[in-house]
């Protein structure tokens, strides 16, 4: 009876033991606040709500959209220069529990600077543009602009950042979603102005 | 007649054939029609026909679409975009793919039904969806000066296809013209008379012909004044 428990031990546990280590473990949720400080609270602080208007606010985002994203950023799919080498020193097990620290934070609310040009993009958010083919923002993103997996959260978001994706969109430079490649080619330069303002307010 | 002409014969039959137990009739009606181009059965369509719909994927599917076709496939009274609610999904199937292989040309419409975005299983799950809602009564309607000429116009014209009440038929591929907004009715109507909606029906085609943009407009009316529950 012992001699069989320690055959055992040594012919089957122990190597699925060793096996078991060897394995790559995801990040835990204490490893993932300790990567968002070091490599990711200088540009978009550590609760995710960045206060530089150039870096996008993060926080509250679904999990599987920033998970895909940083997957995007690893395989150059979506260009960004800062964020691919950021990305380059985590390995793909680190971009889920990220994305969960990430999306479990708090967003704070944006601030509107121009009421009436607000005013503009609510209609284009919740109308889009019948003559130009623009579609409601709201028939995907949602009128609150809460998101999901697929479409993101907009709400709160820094003016300055939502233009500069539209511009991305606009010019194919960002094209993870073809979907939004064709809108952002049908807005106008003033509907983009409009509407960041408006997501600011959400 | 060489063996191997029989065998794609008895193919293009066992084609015709798969189009599943539930079409096999709406096959038959379709292949009887001399102009059959308008309802042409290609791989898109016929999977999409052969799936098995569910609404509940559909209504979600369906978000992509909402932007512009609006929550509930309400459409919009300015004819900008058709109301799709309680449409029947044969005729949903039907444009669907249609525009997605650019046999109906429609470049708003066109990035959004792309095969990237809505395969052939999504196709039929919203169409079911769609073809489920209920259509409201407060479609756009035209001016109402005409509507005796447009009465005498669709039932002479237009009735044996889609209807006295313009229910059309989800067996023959004949849209509901009820409930549907004024504006779209008329856009469209102009558009199958002159010969620029390419999946139009020719028999269609060839009835209107000789209409007046009054006469399109006079028949538009009534149908947009017709009852939406038949």
């Amino acid at each position: 009876m012992r001699s069989s428990f320690l055959g055992c031990l040594s012919r089957w546990i122990l190597p699925v033991l060793l096996l078991l280590s060897a394995l790559p473990f995801n990040a835990s949720a204490t490893d993932a606040r300790q990567i968002a400080t070091t490599l990711c609270a200088a540009c978009h602080g550590l609760d995710g709500n960045s206060s530089d208007p150039a870096n996008p606010k993060i926080a509250g985002m679904d999990v599987a959209y920033l998970a895909k994203q940083l997957k995007y950023f690893a395989s150059g799919e979506r260009r960004n220069e800062i964020m691919a080498g950021i990305v380059a020193t985590l390995g793909a097990a680190d971009f889920l529990p990220l994305a969960a620290y990430f999306s479990s934070q708090k967003p704070l609310p944006g601030k509107v600077k121009d009421a009436r040009l607000a005013e503009l993009g609510k209609r284009i958010y919740e109308d889009g543009n019948t003559e130009t083919g623009v579609p409601a923002c709201a028939g995907c993103h949602q009128s609150s602009g809460a998101g999901n997996a697929r479409f993101p959260r907009l709400a709160g978001q820094h003016q300055a950042y939502t233009l500069q994706q539209l511009g991305e969109y606009k010019t194919g430079r960002r094209a993870t979603d073809r979907l939004m490649v064709s809108v952002a080619q049908r807005l106008s330069t003033d509907e983009m102005k409009a509407l960041a303002e408006y997501i600011a307010g959400l | 007649m060489g063996m191997g002409m029989v065998k794609d014969c008895c193919m293009a039959l066992g084609l015709l054939l798969a189009c599943g137990g539930v079409f096999a009739d709406d096959a038959a009606v379709w292949i009887g029609i001399k102009d059959a181009a308008w309802n042409e059965m290609y791989p898109e369509r016929i999977e999409a026909m052969r799936a098995k719909g569910d609404a509940v994927r559909g209504e979600s599917e369906f978000v992509i679409c909402q932007g512009c076709h609006r929550p509930g496939a309400v459409g919009r009274a300015d004819g900008s975009y058709p109301r799709l609610a309680g449409q029947h999904v044969s005729v949903l199937i039907k444009q669907m793919t249609d525009v997605q292989t650019e046999r109906r040309s429609n470049p708003k419409m066109a990035p959004f039904i792309h095969l990237h975005e809505i395969l052939p299983q999504h196709v039929a799950d919203i169409a079911v969806y769609l073809h489920a809602l209920p259509v409201p009564a407060n479609q756009g309607q035209g001016p109402g000066d005409k509507l005796e000429r447009g009465r005498l116009l669709y039932e002479k014209d237009c009735a044996s296809c889609h209807g006295n009440r313009g229910e059309g038929s989800d067996e023959k591929f004949y849209p509901r013209v009820s409930g549907q907004h004024f504006k779209y009715l008329l856009r469209e109507s102009q558009t199958i008379r002159d010969g620029k909606r390419r999946n139009a029906n020719p028999v269609m085609v060839k009835v209107i012909k000789s209409y007046t943009d009054e006469d399109i407009a006079a028949v538009a009316d009534f149908m947009s004044r017709l009852p939406v529950r038949p």
